[in-house]
């Protein structure tokens, strides 16, 4: 790299000139930096762009822009990768959340000033890992609906694919199914299966190979580079893996309470989809016709002692052969027997088309089954027990079991110790759906995680198991980043992450496809994924100094980090997601990132002036992660919410990156506070690195005896969840601190 | 048109809400009725309504006839139609109680030939059958003695103030009832009318 | 220019409500329209009776007053009465609706030698008032404003349910929340108060036959009526207007409570309003409860 040549450019835009007195700052740099600030009234405009880029062509190579919030403006100030761009916030976090022309404001102005200045000599551009061929096809496990619509949808633009079936066939579930729920308006009736045509839509696609009766037996490696052995000793070489493993049905042997096993003729509804498919719908017992048939939906699901969560789809699957059957036979008897019909959706519109062709709904719990069939119902809308005689067929409507698991091998006792999930394992799983009267939690996880050896036997430190969650499906963050699952390059979708129908399953498929399409292309550029996207930088471990202390493999959410024989960390970049929380776990400051390290964190903590205790004016400070607590913040100052000057907010790539070290180091130079800010951790974390926050709380535990060892008081230090939707509420955390601290009194470190 | 009459039954079964759903006026779209309780819940009597619509079409979902020929639900309707134009299902929930009222008495159950309704209904027919008006006065005063004539009296006479002022502002008149010209081609018409749907119901 | 509407007046014209009919002819005399009786109207039946009549009772009885309407020309057909404008409504869509229902009123109609072809518009008077002759023109024909009258506006259930919608498409106020009758009793210089029991139901039919069920629900009215500060509560309704007005005493003696608010029509606010007479034209003496506010206050 050539000689650093730093620029650094003032705004005086959106009234930061108004509100602040812009020749101090620019003496800031002046005195203390020794830099030659440029000031100008409106650096995004094409003049001031136009300056920066002047100065870049003639040499700069690192840009330092006092301005706005680094969140905006981005695509302005883009000089990378000719001059690296550092930002200081003098509009969000400054001039928009405290008063202008104000002591404590330009104080505040000044010290961000510092902090983007003090650590700029410590930045250096990233360069990318970049380490011989990466292989640009991806591997779609499962040939179901969602496995072929994946293939698809990789083909469609233009990777090759390796769609691996377990079975003998492609089809999954659907080859054996009937009609299909409604996917096209107006949504009320049974569709074409299509099932057949998809199917030779893939086997005559040419960038697709299939693999048939196969078993992967080993996956070593990271996103771009992935070894998959299978057990006819094969080995293939695929960029990103989709997991389309579907689901398996609840065991009905274990719903003997609703009447399984008292006759042949209850059966499941999977049973009666093959009859319906096969066109033969008929008693097991003697072969006689249906004319009387009960549906008995939630059988085994919502259920603390089985499955304690909606399947989604039975409703409307029952809904659908209900109308099935009364299209062969309009005369039949159909009843319905349910506790919420649950019809998102479109699915309304099946539900109608049902009650119209007068099919009979019964909210209730069925009591009991007899061998003759009788189903006694506790009817909750005529308070009574009602049986329900003359019934040909009593249909279980059974709800989807995720096969994040393979069924076919035996749980190795490790793996399911790791499907225990490792975010919190203790904590009770609610059963969902219930306004009141809910069932109590469900206490043990294992009990709704499947059996089974894992799916991919991931040669990862961590484990070979795709980390499951909630019931045993495969962990992803319903909302926010709904395909990932903690392995990078290994995307879920379909039923084995979430209940889901043929159509969710379709869109969920193209979903995922679009993320491993990302991160084949990711992987060869060496940047980041998922949220760092497109980030060149990756940890980099300094060996000499190196414990081998473990926390840094432990800790990583994401199993980047493995140990090679000599038991020394050693990373797999393109598994890397950049958090930083082996940075943060690291207890001798030995793993760093080009542009992100311990101490580029304590030089800007370092930076700020603080004053003394006779001053009045305490300093605390705010350590915010970028994903949620920086936007809320950014946010509170566009909606212009005011809060106290004597902060200064920190951004850090996610709690997880933040050593005990900065906490420490914060006190001891005589910071009154420090408040860690981030995303909501636990079991339904809100963590974008999944457990990063969860590790900050983890070590933040520990902080008490490094407060006491320095005589200060614990409640100076305190971690607090902020989500992006806080930008009210933050001011209030923030003001309550200052208060709370100022109430305490000053620390005793002031001016050592 | 479904000539079939329900049979009584204490146990789920379909062939009584098949029967409302063809026969009864507006029992096509009952099957739509999703017991959400918007109607129960919008009624102004609902409180004292044994079961209210909701329950009440459950119940013929049930196949509960007597049950729900014999519920006081279909009685206490006030026809203010709030159901009718809340449902979110668009079930005409009053045309159905009244719809059941009717086979009700038709089919002879005594808590309905005997409810206060079944009287004045069949006093005020009376009226409009005989006159081709509704003379209020007879009707008052035949629904009050269908009670028999101490009953009749004591509810007569506990209306005399109402009855005395009604005629002092020349609301109710003394005389004649008013009626239609042509009663002759009226009760023409209603016998024609009472064939046709006696032949209905088999 | 006045123009002529077929005009179905309704059994309790006769009686009860023969003040709503008297004061109807007037206003609207005023206004412009010219009600002609439909040609020996019966009974459209009301709330009750299907019970003994069943369908084609109730269509026998609507059938022949739609195809005397029908046979005397025009395409209205109007009626001041809440259950005559629901049962006559409801019967005509259905005969235009539905052919099966067609062929049977008219073979049943055919016994007498008439027929109805479902071609009519059946019209609530309020509904013409609102869409054929604007509240606008109410407010021109006021000579006498009833100025400081504070008026609770009661539109009741039948007016607007279920056909606040037209049988020309489009709704001629809301179910829940109708503004018309607050309209009228603006244009008439009155003072609408807030009401919360607008569209509250007195009970109908079943209060006449067993008031004990329904005493509180009119209580409500009357409570909601008292807290808004109302002199006078006026309505459409012949039925609501009798009810509330004749059971104020049981209400009392049930409750304990001291009411006796009067109980008019709009019709009877406009006619005094317009400048007619009070007692020949509006029909204001024959109240169990005297209305005498709305006398003194028309100047």
């Amino acid at each position: 790299m050539s000689e650093r040549k730093t620029g650094v450019y003032l705004c005086g835009g959106c009234g930061i000139g108004e509100a602040l007195d812009m020749a101090a700052l620019e003496g800031v740099a002046k005195t203390e930096y020794k830099l030659e600030p440029k000031a100008h009234a409106c650096l995004c405009g094409d003049e001031g762009v136009a300056m920066i880029k002047a100065d870049v062509d003639g040499g700069v190579n690192q840009v330092v822009v006092a301005a706005c919030s680094s969140r905006v403006m981005t695509d302005r100030f883009a000089f990378e990768p000719a001059a690296q761009v550092i930002r200081a916030d003098l509009r969000e976090k400054v001039i928009w959340t405290h008063p202008a022309n104000d002591e404590d404001t330009q104080m505040l102005a000044e010290d961000y000033v510092r902090m983007a200045l003090s650590h700029a000599p410590k930045v250096t551009l990233p360069e990318p890992w970049i380490d011989g061929e990466y292989s640009q096809r991806i591997m779609v496990l499962g040939g179901g609906v969602t496995g072929l619509t994946a293939a698809l949808e990789a083909a469609g633009v233009g990777h090759d694919v390796l769609l691996v079936e377990r079975s003998d066939r492609l089809g999954g579930h659907a080859l054996e199914a009937s009609r299909r729920l409604p996917h096209t308006p107006p949504y009320d009736k049974p569709e074409d299966n299509g099932i057949q045509a998809l199917v030779e839509t893939v086997q005559g696609n040419a960038r697709i190979t299939v693999k048939m009766g196969a078993t992967v037996t080993r996956t070593a490696g990271m996103p771009g580079k992935f070894a998959v052995t299978f057990a006819d000793g094969s080995i293939e070489d695929v960029g990103a893996i989709v997991v389309a493993t579907g689901w398996r049905p609840y065991d009905p042997a274990k719903l003997g309470h609703l009447g399984y096993g008292a006759s042949p003729d209850v059966v499941t509804n999977v049973d009666l989809e093959k009859m319906l498919a096969r066109n033969e719908v008929a008693r097991k017992s003697d072969g006689k016709p249906v004319k009387s048939v009960a549906f008995v939906q939630c059988a085994g699901s919502r259920d603390p002692d089985h499955l304690p969560y909606c399947s989604s789809v039975c409703c409307a699957t029952s809904l659908k052969q209900a109308l099935e059957i009364l299209t062969v036979d309009p005369k039949a008897n159909v009843f319905v027997i349910y506790e919420e019909m649950r019809t998102p959706g479109v699915a309304e519109e099946l539900y109608r088309s049902a009650q119209k062709a007068g099919v009979i709904f019964i909210k209730g719990k069925v009591k009991s089954v007899g061998s003759d069939l009788t189903v006694t119902v506790a009817d909750e809308l005529v308070q009574e027990d009602v049986p329900l005689a003359g019934l040909d067929m009593v249909v279980l409507a059974t709800g989807m079991v995720p096969n994040s698991t393979n069924p076919d091998q035996e749980s190795s006792e490790k793996g399911a110790e790791q499907l225990l999930g490792d975010v919190d394992p203790e904590a009770p799983i609610k059963v969902a759906g219930y306004a009141g009267d809910a069932p109590a939690d469900y206490a043990r996880r294992d009990q709704c995680t499947p059996d089974g050896g894992s799916l991919l036997n991931l040669q990862y430190r961590q484990g070979p198991h795709l980390p499951v969650l909630h019931d045993g499906f495969a962990d992803s963050h319903y909302i926010c980043f709904p395909y990932e699952t903690r392995r990078s390059g290994i995307y879920t979708c379909g039923p084995v992450r979430r209940p889901m129908d043929w159509a969710e399953a379709a869109e969920d498929a193209a979903g995922a496809v679009m993320k491993a399409v990302q991160a084949v292309r990711g992987a060869a550029a060496g940047a980041a994924l998922h949220p760092r996207v497109g980030d060149l930088s990756f940890p980099k471990i300094n060996l000499n100094q190196c414990t081998k202390c473990r926390r840094c493999t432990v800790e990583c959410p994401f199993g980047a980090i493995d140990e090679d024989e000599k038991e020394y960390p050693i990373v797999n970049p393109t598994r890397c997601r950049r958090c930083g929380t082996c940075m943060g776990a690291c207890p001798v400051r030995t793993i760093s990132f080009d542009n992100y390290s311990v101490e580029m964190l304590t030089t800007q903590i370092k930076a700020v002036k603080i004053p003394d205790e006779f001053s009045g004016k305490p300093r605390l400070l705010i350590i915010a992660c970028e994903n949620d607590a920086i936007p809320a913040l950014d946010m509170a100052g566009i909606k212009r919410n005011q809060f106290s000057a004597h902060v200064r907010v920190l951004p850090v790539r996610c709690l997880g990156s933040v050593s005990l070290l900065c906490v420490s180091d914060a006190l001891s130079v005589g910071y009154d506070g420090v408040m860690l800010m981030g995303c909501k951790p636990g079991d339904d974390y809100q963590c974008h690195f999944v457990k990063g926050s969860a590790m900050a709380a983890e070590r933040m535990s520990k902080v008490g005896e490094t407060l006491k060892s320095m005589m200060l008081e614990p409640e100076r230090v305190v971690q607090v969840e902020a989500s992006i939707a806080d930008s009210d509420r933050l001011p209030t955390v923030i003001n309550d601190f200052v208060d709370q601290i100022t109430a305490i009194g000053f620390n005793p470190f002031k001016g050592f | 048109m479904n000539a079939m009459s329900p049979t009584p039954s204490k146990k789920y079964d379909l062939d009584f809400a098949r029967w409302v759903y063809d026969n009864v006026d507006g029992g096509d779209r009952m099957a739509l009725c999703m017991q959400c309780g918007t109607c129960s819940g919008s009624c102004p009597i609902g409180t004292q309504m044994d079961h209210g619509p909701r329950k009440l079409f459950m119940m013929i979902r049930a196949g509960m006839k007597e049950a729900v020929l014999t519920s006081n639900t279909i009685w206490n309707c006030v026809s203010c139609y709030n159901c009718v134009v809340r449902c979110p299902r668009q079930v005409p929930v009053t045309y159905i109680l009244h719809d059941l009222a009717t086979v009700a008495v038709r089919e002879g159950y005594a808590q309905a030939t005997e409810s206060d309704n079944a009287r004045f209904g069949k006093a005020f027919w009376w009226s409009a059958a005989k006159y081709g008006r509704t003379d209020e006065r007879l009707v008052t005063a035949k629904y009050y003695f269908s009670f028999g004539f101490g009953e009749g009296y004591k509810k007569g006479m506990a209306n005399l103030p109402i009855a005395l002022g009604m005629i002092k502002t020349k609301r109710m008149h003394l005389g004649m009832p008013h009626k239609c010209k042509n009663t002759g081609e009226l009760s023409k018409l209603l016998k024609k009318a009472a064939e046709m749907e006696a032949k209905k119901h088999g | 220019m006045t123009k002529t509407m077929s005009y179905y007046p309704g059994c309790s014209s006769q009686a009860s409500a023969v003040h709503l009919d008297t004061s109807l002819r007037a206003a609207m005399g005023k206004l412009g329209v010219e009600l002609k009786d439909i040609e020996d109207w019966n009974c459209c039946g009301a709330s009750v009776g299907h019970i003994e009549g069943g369908h084609m009772g109730m269509f026998a009885l609507n059938g022949r007053n739609l195809a005397a309407a029908q046979a005397q020309g025009g395409e209205n057909l109007v009626t001041p009465c809440a259950a005559c404008y629901l049962n006559t409504h409801y019967h005509n869509e259905k005969i235009r609706e539905d052919a099966r229902i067609k062929a049977d009123v008219n073979e049943c109609l055919a016994e007498i030698g008439k027929s109805y072809d479902g071609g009519l518009h059946v019209r609530h008077a309020c509904e013409v008032i609102v869409n054929d002759i604007g509240v606008d023109k109410v407010k021109e024909a006021v000579t006498k404003p009833l100025t400081g009258l504070k008026v609770a506006g009661w539109v009741g259930c039948q007016t607007v349910r279920p056909f606040a919608k037209t049988e020309r498409g489009g709704m001629y106020d809301t179910y829940d929340d109708p503004q018309f009758l607050d309209d009228f009793i603006t244009a008439c210089g009155a003072t609408a108060v807030e009401f919360k029991g607008k569209t509250k139901c007195c009970g109908g039919s079943v209060s006449v036959m067993s008031p004990d069920k329904t005493l509180h629900l009119m209580k409500d009215i009357l409570d909601e009526a008292k807290a808004a500060g109302a002199e006078v509560i006026t309505t459409p309704c012949p039925l609501c207007q009798t009810n509330l007005e004749m059971y104020q005493p049981e209400i009392n003696k049930k409750f304990g409570t001291d009411f006796n608010i009067p109980v008019v029509f709009y019709s009877q606010l406009m006619a005094v309003a317009f400048g007619l007479d009070a007692q020949k034209d509006a029909g204001l003496h024959q109240h169990l409860i005297p209305a005498e506010q709305v006398v003194t206050r028309a100047k």
